[in-house]
Parts: C-alpha cells; sequence; structure tokens
C-alpha cells in the first residue's frame, strides 16, 4: 500500500477520528465496534483499515466530489468500481439479446436501441431500488434481506442466474481488491457457502458503492452505466453493431438513460416492478438456445 | 381488507368433502357456486366472480378474501374477460384477492384474462399464504385491450402483483407494470404480440405438470430459436434490402423458483388470444383430476 495514502485520508488527529467514527457511522457497520478497537488499541491514526470510515464521511456529505474537503484519490477507488476492466464476468451476459436476436426480436440497429432503452427501463424500476436501499444504508443486516426479497423477486431463472454470479463475482473481486474495506471481508468472510443468501448483483453493488463513497445518485446512476455498457458489449460481439457505432449509440442513448434513472431513483424496494413482461418471457428462453455465445 | 371487502369465501372438510361454509359478496361482485361443473367423486369447489356489466369500472374496487382449508381443492375463475373500462380522470379500477391455502390443499386462480379498455387504468393485486406443502395455482393474464377493432396497448396503467408467502417469508414477488408515457409506447414495446401470460403451479401435488410443462416448452421454443443466418449482420443489410424476419408466434419460457424448486413460473406472450387459450387448455388440462373438470375446456 502506499504510504503517501495515509497522510492524505486522515489529516487529522486520531482523536477527532474516533469521534466523527462514534457520531456518524455507528448504525451503519456492525464491523465497526471491533475496527474501532483496533483503532483504539494500534493507537495509531493511520491504520489501512480505518479508511472504511473516511469513505463513510464522503458518502454522508452531499457535496459533489471534486469540492474542498473530500478526498480525491476516492476517485480511483471509485472509477474502478466502473471499470471495464474489473473481472466481475458482465461481459458474460446479454441481458436477453442473445435471445432476442434468435427469436428475430432484434435484428438491426435501431431495433438494438430500443431494446437497449427496454432493458434500461427495467433495470430502472426492477433493480434501482435495490441498489438505492443498498447503497443508503449498507449494513449486513439490510443486505441480508434486500438479497432474500430480490431471489424472491427474479422470478426468471436466467436473469436470476446471472445476478448472482454477477454479484458474487463482484464481492469476490472486491473484496480482493480494496483490502482497505474491512465492511467487505467480513461480509465475504461470515456469508461465504451460506444457504440463506445468493449474493445478487445489485444489492452488492449498492452496498459497494456505499462504501466507497458514492451518493446513492451516484450509485444509481452507475448501475444504469454498467448495465448499458454490457449491453452494449454483448451487442458488438454479437455482430449487430460495430465498436464505433455502439460507442457512438451509447452516447445517443446516454440522455435516455438519465432520464429513466431519474424517474425510477430513490424508490422503496416495494415499488420494484418489471416493466417489459416480453423481454423477460423472452430472455426465459436463452436456456432452450442449441447454440449460444453468452450465459443470459 | 376485511370491513371493505367485496367478497369473502371460505372453504373447509364438512363430512370428508370440501364445501363452500361462507360466500359473501357485496355490490359490485356477485359470487356463484355451482355444484355441477365436475363429477361428484371429484372433490372441488368451483367459484365463478361476476360483476355487474361484464367488467370494473373507473374508481371501483373489487377486494376478495378466499380461505381454501386443509385439504381441501377449489378453483376461482371468471365467465368471461374481465373489462377494465375507460378511466375517468386519474382514477384507477382494482381488484385485490387475499387467499390463504392450507396443509395439502389446493387453489386454483384460473379466471379469463383481463382486458383494458382504451384509456383505461388497472390495479390488480393478489397476495397469497401457503403452508409447505399447499398447492397453488394461478394464471394472471391480460390483453392488449379489444384488438380486433384496433385498439391495441392503448390503455393508461397497468399494475399486476403478485405474492405467495411461505410463513413470513417471500416465496415469490412478481410486479409487472406497464404506463404510457415512456420512451417507447406500450404498443412499440409488445410488437405484435396482444397477449401477455403468467402461469404459477406450486406445490407437490402439481410436481408432473411442471416438469411436463418445462419439458414440451423446451421442444416447442428450441425450435424456433436459431442464432441469425446473416439477417442480423451489420455487413450484410447494406446490400440487402432488410425484410422482417417472421418471429414466433408464441414466445414461452419456464423458470423454476423456491429455495427448494417446489414453484415454476410459465410466462408466455402470444399474439392472439386463441393462441394463449389453447396453450392454457393444453398445458392445464392434467389438472382434471384435481378440479373435475379441465380448465378453459368451455372457452
Amino acid at each position: 500500500m502506499n504510504p503517501l495514502n495515509c497522510s492524505f485520508w486522515f489529516p487529522v488527529s486520531s482523536s477527532f477520528i474516533i469521534e466523527r467514527v462514534n457520531s456518524r457511522c455507528v448504525p451503519l457497520l456492525n464491523i465497526v465496534p471491533s475496527t474501532l478497537l483496533m483503532l483504539m488499541e494500534s493507537g495509531s491514526p493511520v491504520s489501512k483499515k480505518s479508511r472504511l470510515f473516511h469513505s463513510e464521511d464522503c458518502e454522508m456529505e452531499e457535496v459533489p466530489s471534486n469540492a474542498a474537503g473530500v478526498n480525491p484519490s476516492l476517485h480511483w477507488t471509485q472509477w474502478q468500481i466502473l471499470d471495464s476492466i474489473l473481472p466481475t464476468g458482465g461481459f458474460a451476459h446479454s441481458y436477453g439479446l442473445e435471445a432476442a436476436m434468435q427469436s428475430r426480436m432484434v435484428n438491426n440497429q435501431e431495433d438494438l436501441k430500443s431494446f437497449v432503452i427496454q432493458v434500461l427501463d427495467n433495470t430502472g424500476s426492477l433493480l434501482l431500488p435495490f441498489v438505492y436501499c443498498a447503497s443508503k444504508s449498507p449494513d449486513a443486516a439490510a443486505w441480508v434481506k434486500l438479497d432474500q426479497l430480490l431471489e424472491a423477486t427474479l422470478t426468471n431463472e436466467v436473469a436470476r442466474k446471472a445476478s448472482t454470479s454477477q454479484g458474487s463475482a463482484l464481492l469476490r473481486v472486491a473484496a480482493s481488491v480494496f483490502t482497505e474495506i474491512q465492511a467487505l471481508q467480513d461480509l465475504r468472510r461470515t456469508f461465504l457457502g451460506s444457504k440463506s443468501v445468493s449474493f445478487h448483483h445489485a444489492p452488492i453493488f449498492g452496498l459497494i458503492c456505499g462504501l466507497v463513497g458514492f451518493d446513492s445518485e451516484t450509485a444509481e446512476r452507475a448501475y444504469m452505466f454498467v448495465t448499458m455498457r454490457d449491453v452494449f458489449s454483448a451487442a458488438t460481439r454479437l455482430n449487430l453493431i460495430g465498436p464505433l457505432a455502439a460507442s457512438v449509440l451509447q452516447h445517443q442513448v446516454a440522455p435516455d438513460a438519465e432520464r429513466m434513472m431519474q424517474k425510477w431513483r430513490d424508490r422503496d424496494v416495494s415499488a420494484a416492478s418489471q416493466t417489459a413482461p416480453l423481454l423477460d418471457a423472452l430472455q426465459g428462453c436463452h436456456a432452450y438456445m442449441f447454440s449460444k455465445l453468452f450465459c443470459s | 381488507m376485511a370491513e371493505a371487502a367485496t367478497g369473502a369465501v371460505r372453504v373447509e372438510k364438512v363430512r370428508g368433502r370440501s364445501a363452500l361454509t361462507r360466500c359473501f359478496a357485496r355490490y359490485p361482485l356477485k359470487l356463484i357456486a355451482p355444484s355441477k361443473v365436475g363429477p361428484y367423486s371429484c372433490d372441488a369447489v368451483w367459484l365463478y366472480a361476476l360483476t355487474y356489466g361484464g367488467g370494473i369500472v373507473s374508481g371501483d374496487t373489487i377486494s376478495c378474501t378466499v380461505s381454501v382449508g386443509d385439504g381441501c381443492t377449489a378453483a376461482f375463475t371468471t365467465q368471461a374477460s374481465t373489462k377494465v373500462y375507460k378511466a375517468v380522470g386519474s382514477k384507477c379500477s382494482e381488484q385485490l384477492l387475499e387467499a390463504r391455502v392450507g396443509e395439502d390443499a389446493l387453489l386454483a386462480v384460473i379466471p379469463d384474462p383481463v382486458t383494458c379498455f382504451s384509456t383505461a387504468r388497472y390495479h390488480q393485486k393478489q397476495v397469497f399464504q401457503v403452508s409447505a406443502n399447499s398447492n397453488l395455482v394461478v394464471v394472471d393474464w391480460f390483453t392488449s385491450g379489444r384488438y380486433e377493432s384496433g385498439e391495441k396497448w392503448d390503455f393508461s396503467f397497468y399494475k399486476s402483483v403478485n405474492h405467495i408467502f411461505l410463513g413470513d417469508q417471500p416465496l415469490f414477488i412478481d410486479s409487472t407494470l406497464l404506463e404510457q408515457g415512456s420512451n417507447y409506447s406500450i404498443a412499440e414495446r409488445m410488437q405484435e404480440y396482444n397477449v401477455i401470460v403468467m402461469v404459477v403451479l406450486l406445490g407437490p401435488k402439481l410436481r408432473h405438470i411442471q416438469d411436463k410443462m418445462q419439458d414440451e416448452m423446451k421442444k416447442l421454443m428450441s425450435g424456433q430459436l436459431r442464432p441469425p443466418t446473416s439477417g442480423g449482420s451489420l455487413y450484410t443489410m447494406r446490400s440487402k434490402p432488410p425484410q422482417r424476419p417472421q418471429r414466433p408466434p408464441l414466445i414461452a419460457s419456464c423458470s423454476p423458483f423456491g429455495r427448494t424448486g417446489t414453484g415454476m413460473v410459465a410466462r408466455v406472450a402470444a399474439v392472439s388470444m386463441e393462441l394463449a387459450y389453447s396453450f392454457l387448455r393444453h398445458h392445464l388440462a392434467a389438472l382434471e383430476p384435481f378440479l373435475g373438470a379441465s380448465p378453459y375446456a368451455a372457452s
């Protein structure tokens, strides 16, 4: 770890940190007490693990991230989460596009645009509530509830498996990469092999976003972004569109995606609904295809 | 809901047979319980829900509670499609169903589809409370409207919610929402399809029906799906004028649900109501031994 980080992250005294921890972070994480204890025992303000607290401070503050007082090195973590190089397996999924092509529902770029917008609309109404709730209160107990509810909500087996495989991969990668976030290590250790949770993607994504200091609106926009990115990536590899044209279309669709994000953001999970029954029936057919490139 | 309920039904064992021990309905709901739907040898209660005027007007709420006691069998159906008439202002038409299914009991909710007229606003919520070995059939379906006369996906709002709880654990949480005013109209999203069907089969008695349905759907659909030979490719598009390829008239897929896989849900999109009826008739015919009559047989 870069020792520079420490001076960057905590230009304040250890007592100040502990005060902040006590006043602001206690309801958030069940690991706080033990970490706090370690912090006090070591007597050092620069424990790697304590960086977590800083992240949450950022999350609490509703100021743009480039404003003074917010640590710019947090951007490196935040951008990495959205980077397509992060090996979370998103590119093994076409979000139903392959089934839509094989049933001649999507045949050209026009169809692709309408498909992407429908997928985003559906993602917004069905999954953004889970991202929102998880990023708003990134603690283990709330996360378990969200995960179990999403398990019952994703009634389409293809989508359900895609969600759990991406979610567990994301948690594994995040826990290995962002080693300073103790909550991720704890979550992984506690629930690894557990039968009661399935590690669905949207709540894990929201949780991690909350832990690295995204505010919930940014977390929701980020979720729409990675969904759109993965569909376009799949479209390129299915030879439906060229890479340059895909980028052009991605930029064209962005205002629509933003509008849908604004429409569906900050809703409770009780309002989660699917809005594309035709695509849902189609995506379920993915398992029936004789030859396929993608997992879902 | 108990006080405001427009209908309340209880089916219990009386001298060893499923019997209707409570059947209450008030305007705008009417319940009919004919005794001769199936042969006497079959132990099942059939209930027909009727509405005055054949549908639900804007602002009306129909709420019904159904309780099926341990070991009993009940079928809940309609005589014809439920029409949802044009909305007055922003008022919704609502249907609520709360059902409890006992141990080893079977409840089949097998209505005709909901047909929303243009500008209609409809909200439906069905909550089922089941035990570990309850059996449940739910068919929830809707059409594009009076599509034969050109009224296609013209309603304003449609929301259908189906929840199945095992104790306090959510087993199946489904919510479908269609609303005008998104980027693409409902008609654009639905392409040429006019009917959307969901079939839920849950419980040990229905295991064989689930398995058969899954096999048949796989066979049906795998023949229809194939990679685009060249039609979808970017490069051939330029040389050949694009020709709209033929899509399957019926798209169907099923998925197991529940941690132990005791449930199965099938989702179907069909271009016509006849196609959807024949699909349901075919796949639910195996319910006849339980219900004494085959669902949708007379339609």
